[in-house]
């Protein structure tokens, strides 16, 4: 299982309807991307980790494990902005850029703990099946749900062929490295393929009519939550743009 | 390299998001057609796209001594064609997202445009075009995987760039930064990426040529050949 689909099965706010988590960090997510970085990006970052690590109960060392990979791209991503290409000399330190690079760094980082409040507390399975009610054809999701399944097994399988490959050196010098490689790559296409026939099958004996459709948790929407979060998305709008101008 | 959530200003984000819609609707039409017309293929496209999100997680070694992931819009292109792949790698990449904090719901659009559009086409493209020249099958996936790989990253690059200009020399400069930092690196991970799926491809041929059959790959018959560019290209 990945980290944070584990993280999205085991949090408190696992029971919640998927629409009153989406409501909240996606709203949270406009604010990140739509208010001015200044205050914008503290305020918006700050209630995001607040709800993750609080209510939602999730371990900072899951929300940490989670930024890691997406944080390299940002600071790598931000770099070139306090350079400045071309004149002389050609290439310099650019000394206006440092506040671009900092109001895009903190944004960024808002925006993935609004992303993570709602990949943290929602599996995707909870929300795929949904996705109907929002204009999505059920063909699409049916395709995305059976996707969601094997992927899992697919990635069992080629931790299963690297150990054994790595058992048996195979990853001793570059030549065996992409031979591995391509073993694996032609592995989890037979197996992801072997499956889906051994599937078509079991389902044909069954009756396919070409649909399938799974019973979908029956979850009521609280309404409590839902207000409190369009009050919490006006005290963050109006916050921050009252801070900026306090602060200007 | 997926464009990390909130990195790109709204307008931008939402500009991407416009200029993609269209290959995924397409891509989507195309899907439900098929669907409807064979629903057991519903479950091929399922096998289709949990393949390409594994594929893209396996550690390819590069020549620089780092490791990196295939973008595996090369092999899905080729396999899949670009209109399937439009919206598997949507689909691929919106589960990156949220299974993995990569990329990101508002950049959705910027990724899904240069991973699972402009990159599968020029694949598809090279690929067509290499076979139609005469070249080999080998030759064809190794040049439409490195190629589709390396335009992956030219367009990452000037989105960044038209997002965020340079101060002296616009967005010409601003290419040439992110550029030499997400493209011109690519150049070792393009040409890895190449190879490996020349020796996927070769071992699929072996172990797998009813499934390449299926898919249109090769043409049907007792020596399971390649199919020529024609039949490829239908």
């Amino acid at each position: 299982m990945l980290p944070l689909d584990a993280v999205a099965y085991t949090n408190r706010w696992r029971p919640r309807h998927p629409a009153e988590k989406a409501f909240l960090s996606l709203g949270l997510l406009t604010c990140a991307v739509a208010l001015p970085p200044w205050p914008g990006a503290p305020v918006v970052g700050v209630v995001a980790a607040m709800l993750l690590l609080g209510p939602a109960g999730v371990a900072p060392r899951q929300v940490w494990r989670a930024m890691k990979v997406p944080l390299g791209f940002v600071t790598v991503g931000s770099l070139p902005l306090l350079v400045a290409v071309g004149g002389t000399p050609w290439i310099r330190f650019e000394p206006t850029g440092v506040p671009l690079a900092l109001q895009l760094a903190g944004r960024a980082t808002a925006a993935l703990l609004c992303l993570l409040l709602f990949a943290a507390t929602t599996p995707l399975a909870d929300t795929l099946p949904r996705l109907n009610r929002l204009g999505v054809p059920p063909a699409i999701t049916e395709v995305s749900a059976l996707m969601y399944r094997m992927l899992f097994l697919l990635l069992e399988s080629v931790r299963t062929v690297r150990e054994a490959q790595a058992s048996r050196l195979g990853f001793r010098t570059w030549a065996t490295s992409y031979r591995s490689l391509a073993g694996q790559g032609g592995a989890i296409f037979v197996r992801a393929f072997e499956r889906a026939r051994r599937m078509e099958e079991g389902l044909a004996l069954r009756g396919y009519t070409g649909s399938l459709r799974v019973e979908v948790e029956q979850r009521p929407v609280s309404q409590p939550f839902v207000v409190a979060t369009g009050v919490l998305l006006v005290v963050v709008v109006v916050g921050t743009l009252t801070l900026r101008r306090v602060l200007a | 390299m997926h464009i990390a959530e909130g990195y790109l200003p709204p307008l931008h984000a939402a500009a991407w998001t416009v200029a993609a819609a269209p290959f995924v609707v397409h891509g989507a039409r195309a899907v439900v057609r098929r669907v409807r017309t064979d629903p057991d293929s519903k479950l091929l496209l399922g096998a289709a796209g949990a393949f390409s999100f594994v594929l893209s997680a396996l550690k390819i070694p590069s020549v620089t001594g780092s490791c990196s992931h295939p973008t595996g819009t090369g092999l899905g292109a080729v396999l899949f064609r670009p209109p399937v792949m439009a919206l598997l790698g949507t689909i691929v990449l919106f589960f990156q997202a949220t299974l993995l904090a990569h990329g990101g719901l508002t950049t959705l659009g910027a990724n899904v445009f240069s991973m699972a559009v402009v990159g599968p086409w020029v694949a598809y493209g090279v690929f067509v075009l290499t076979r139609r020249l005469g070249g080999g099958l080998a030759l064809g996936v190794f040049l439409a995987a490195a190629l589709g790989d390396l335009a992956t990253y030219c367009v990452t690059s000037v989105q960044l760039a038209l997002a965020f200009p340079d101060a002296a020399s616009g967005v010409a400069g601003s290419i040439a930064k992110f550029g030499s930092i997400f493209a011109v690196t690519q150049i070792p991970l393009a040409i890895s990426e190449g190879l490996l799926t020349v020796l996927i491809m070769r071992l699929l041929i072996r172990v797998s040529p009813a499934e390449l059959t299926r898919l249109g790959v090769l043409k049907p018959g007792p020596a399971a050949a390649p199919v020529t560019v024609k039949e490829a290209g239908a």
